[in-house]
């Protein structure tokens, strides 16, 4: 088996994954450090898909604080304040650094400065892009400058489990797999970084790219790493439906919203005036997405189950010119969205919830880091359009330069060779077995039921029914056939079965906490809590492993810079 | 209505020789060829190998050869190709790992070679200004949208008969950073750009446009570029 030694050890090349790369290198060009991506570098996860933008505050009209309140409310007051406080502080560096120093080049206004954008839930217009496909531009410019370093790169090559020492309480490097072969790398690592973006995709209607299954999270879950409000998955309210095609799901971007892009039911009417009157469409993602999933329950939905977002009354021209991308997706479906309604239905989108970091990405076991999606606090109960690339970004930069500051004080702690077998044999048992579940339909079914029972409105009972059949598939997967032979590389089938293996995890942690917080928040909904509680709930849920089961307890949250009183009063 | 699909088939390691396979496949509304593709794998033969990532035409990852023509399988609807008969083979002039999945390695270390990264000025502290009309980004702005797919790389025949040649992907990345007035090395990438391996073994034959998912025009960057090798030549070039 191959093996490899490193100081860091990066996981995923979204924004997280290479701003952790470049950052760490530029700390200290003499660490050896290697990043390995499940795709081809730069060109997987979600980062890359970032349409609308980046929220940062340039304008000297605008002010950080402005933004941190906007953050905060948006996350519905749960959010780890000094998370939120470090992304809106940092976010004008890392544009910055992009510009100057990345080659990123972001869209001008008349008078030659960067252009911002309107976007929904915020209180000045502040988001920097590029057209809108801006994350072609961040990932495309941040994956060269990893070219121009000396960085190992492991393409197409999966993290399946971190590999820790016998106390479990350090994590010394990790076990992946070269997709291309199907060969095993032990990576023994000072400091690891998981940036492999969340797991959306659980779900029938969704997001984010094929490649992102919730693997770090899994993996981080199953090292021991304690995690901070599960149940926060954020919905994005006008996710394209196209049928059986894996094109339905895909965002058109917060901007069209932004711009004053128009909500209709099925009959005609203008909904948000029920939910929202005041901020209508630009309305926070998570009360638009309900909305929309209300009236798509009530019967007031298209044939097909959707709602018809409209931006004809703007105007062709500006519409065409203004968001050529989405006007080019909405035609391969056959539609114009220039000239006329179009279909959406809320589409499952991003993880606010996951691994608990602090404002350096240290997460609660030693020499583990973990920024972007895959970590939790930074938006709370929801988060804002603009705010996620923001993320990854920020805390990828800190992530990598934290990781070197840890690697360069502390030495290798051997890997154990035992556990490296264990979680071999894990992977390997699945070869040669003919019959048993088919991971597909088990796929199939795990994206419906997470729709059905633990999707925008939920209840304790569906929650608990969802939890005992999560529980069988867990098992059930496990048993799974793979009719492949003896083959072992590009075995997309294989890694069929390590997605969904992970995303069972994930989607049992989304349900328990589900369960847990009895009161509903940001994108967070129980039909049968349906009040926001915050006598009782302004806290955050804390879930880490115990035995086969977990422990779950609340922790109020510490409103260290802005405390729901202060909004109100204003 | 049913398509009629052939899959090109090939295990480098194992077999001599690539094969076809055909596959019946219900076809269903807005149906593209990435849906084609993954509903073989899933529901028919799980030894498929393919690759593709975001599934909107943003990461490039899904170029194929599709009925006799480099596409992002992604972006082509089965209803825009006007025949239930699709040929499926993988991205050419590439090495094959297996089916339709190529290693994009010899594409990347090209691009690699024109050094694709800014080199920033000395004194570039701030962002630039730069107003939109001032002409100032020139032709750049809309090339910056490549997503390096490849496909203009499987329809060149240049690179196709010189494998050395840089291809039209990494020369217009090489145009977008020399004409970058940010960057400090334009004279370097233009030296390395005039090479017999570079922009002079383009022969004007416009197949990179014409497959080109983002509409860019690589022979245009390659034309902007033979314009300053000569200024360079005549040493005229301001950079
Ligand atoms: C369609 C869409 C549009 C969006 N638009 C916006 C927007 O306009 N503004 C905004 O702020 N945010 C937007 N977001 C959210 C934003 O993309 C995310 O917040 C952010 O990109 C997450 O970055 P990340 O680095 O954590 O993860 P990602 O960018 O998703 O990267 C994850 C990486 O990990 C890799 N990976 C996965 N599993 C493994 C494994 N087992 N081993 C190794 N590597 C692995 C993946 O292949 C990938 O490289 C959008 C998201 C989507 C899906
Ligand atoms: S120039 Fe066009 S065809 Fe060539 S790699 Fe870029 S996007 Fe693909
Ligand atoms: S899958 Fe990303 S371009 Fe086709």
């Amino acid at each position: 088996m191959e093996e490899i030694k490193a100081d860091i050890l990066i996981l995923g090349s979204g924004g997280a994954g290479l701003f952790a790369a470049l950052h760490a290198y530029d700390s200290n060009p003499r660490l050896k450090i290697v990043l390995a991506t499940k795709g081809l570098i730069g060109k997987c996860g979600c980062s890359r898909m970032v349409q609308g933008g980046y929220n940062v505050v340039l304008d000297p009209k605008d002010s950080v604080e402005l933004h941190f309140k906007d953050t905060i409310k948006g996350g519905a007051f749960i959010n780890n304040q000094e998370l939120a406080w470090t992304l809106v502080n940092d976010a004008p560096k890392r544009i910055h650094e992009m510009e100057t120093k990345i080659g990123c080049f972001f869209d001008r206004r008349e008078d030659g400065r960067i252009h911002q954008k309107p976007f929904a839930g915020q209180s000045f217009d502040r988001t920097v892009h590029r057209g809108d496909l801006t994350g072609i531009e961040i990932i495309a410019r941040a994956t060269d400058q990893v070219f121009a370093r000396d960085i190992t790169v492991l393409e197409e090559t999966r993290g399946l489990e971190l590999l820790t020492n016998s106390n479990g309480d350090r994590v010394v490097g990790a076990l992946l797999m070269n997709i291309r072969t199907g060969q095993f790398i032990v990576v023994n690592a000072k400091a690891v970084i998981v940036a492999t973006g969340g797991s959306a995709s659980m779900y029938k209607i969704s997001a984010p790219s094929f490649d992102k299954t919730g693997d770090g999270m899994a993996m981080c879950w199953r090292a021991g790493a304690e995690f901070v409000d599960m149940e926060m998955l954020q919905f994005h309210p006008t996710g394209l439906l196209a049928g059986k095609s894996r094109l339905s799901g895909s965002v058109l971007e917060e901007g069209l919203r932004g711009a004053g892009g128009r909500l209709y039911n099925a009959i005609g009417e203008r909904f948000m005036e029920r939910y929202d009157p005041e901020r209508l469409e630009r309305s926070t993602r998570d009360r638009v997405a309900r909305a929309g999933y209300m009236e798509i329950m009530a019967g007031r939905g298209t044939p097909a189950g959707g709602v018809l977002l409209d931006m004809s009354h703007l105007g062709a021209e500006f519409v065409e010119s203004k968001f050529p991308g989405m006007c080019e997706r909405v035609r391969d479906i056959g539609k114009d969205l220039a000239r006329e309604p179009v279909e959406v239905s809320p589409t499952a989108h991003f993880q606010m919830g996951g691994v608990r970091i602090d404002v350096n990405c240290y997460s609660s076991l030693k020499g583990l880091f973990v920024a972007g999606e895959d970590a939790g606090g930074v938006h709370g109960a929801n988060r804002l359009g603009g705010n996620g690339i923001a993320d990854s970004t920020v805390f990828g930069a800190r992530a990598g330069d934290a990781a070197a500051e840890f690697a360069q004080s502390q030495d290798w702690v051997p890997v154990d060779q035992v556990q490296v077998k264990m979680f071999t044999n894990n992977v390997l048992k699945f070869f040669g077995r003919a019959d048993g579940p088919d991971v597909y339909q088990l796929r199939d079914e795990l994206k419906n039921l997470m729709w059905e029972k633990v999707g925008v409105v939920r209840t304790g009972q569906k929650l608990e029914q969802a939890l005992k059949r999560l529980a069988e598939m867990s098992e059930e997967v496990e048993r799974a056939k793979l009719p492949t032979g003896s083959l072992r590389g590009y075995n997309l089938a294989l890694n069929e079965i390590l997605n969904l293996r992970n995303q069972l995890v994930v989607a049992q942690l989304v349900a328990a906490s589900a369960l847990y917080r009895k009161e509903s928040r940001g994108s967070h909904y129980r039909e049968d809590f349906p009040e926001t509680d915050n006598q009782n709930w302004l806290c955050n849920i804390f879930m880490r492993k115990k035995g086969d089961g977990y422990f779950i307890e609340t922790r109020p949250v510490k409103l260290t810079r802005l405390r729901p009183e202060d909004v109100a009063a204003k | 209505m049913t398509l009629n699909v052939k899959v090109f088939r090939f295990n480098p390691e194992t077999d001599k020789m690539p094969r076809f396979d055909t596959f019946k496949i219900e076809e269903f509304p807005n149906m593209a060829v990435l849906d084609v593709v993954m509903n073989i794998q899933n529901y028919h033969d799980p030894t498929l190998a393919y690759r593709c990532s975001c599934r909107i035409g943003m990461c490039g990852s899904c170029a194929m050869y599709i009925n006799g023509r480099p596409r992002l399988a992604c972006r082509t609807q089965v209803s825009s190709l006007g025949t239930k008969d699709i040929t499926i083979m993988p991205l050419p002039n590439l090495p094959i790992i297996r089916d339709l999945a190529v290693d994009m390695e010899p594409f990347f270390e090209k691009y690699k070679k024109i050094k694709p990264y800014l080199i920033p000025k000395q004194d570039l502290k701030e962002p630039v200004i730069c107003k939109p009309d001032s002409g100032e980004r020139e032709l750049i702005d809309y090339m910056l949208e490549c997503i390096t797919c490849g496909a203009c790389y499987g329809a060149c025949t240049m690179v196709a008969t010189d494998p050395h040649y840089l291809g039209p992907a990494a020369l217009t990345r090489a145009y977008c950073l020399i004409a970058d007035k940010r960057d400090a090395a334009t004279r370097e990438r233009l030296v390395i750009v005039e090479q017999s391996e570079g922009v002079w073994r383009c022969h004007t034959q416009f197949n990179c446009a014409e497959v080109c998912p983002k509409k860019i025009v690589p022979t245009q960057a390659i034309q902007q570029l033979k314009k300053r090798c000569v200024f360079k030549r005549l040493g005229l070039f301001r950079g």
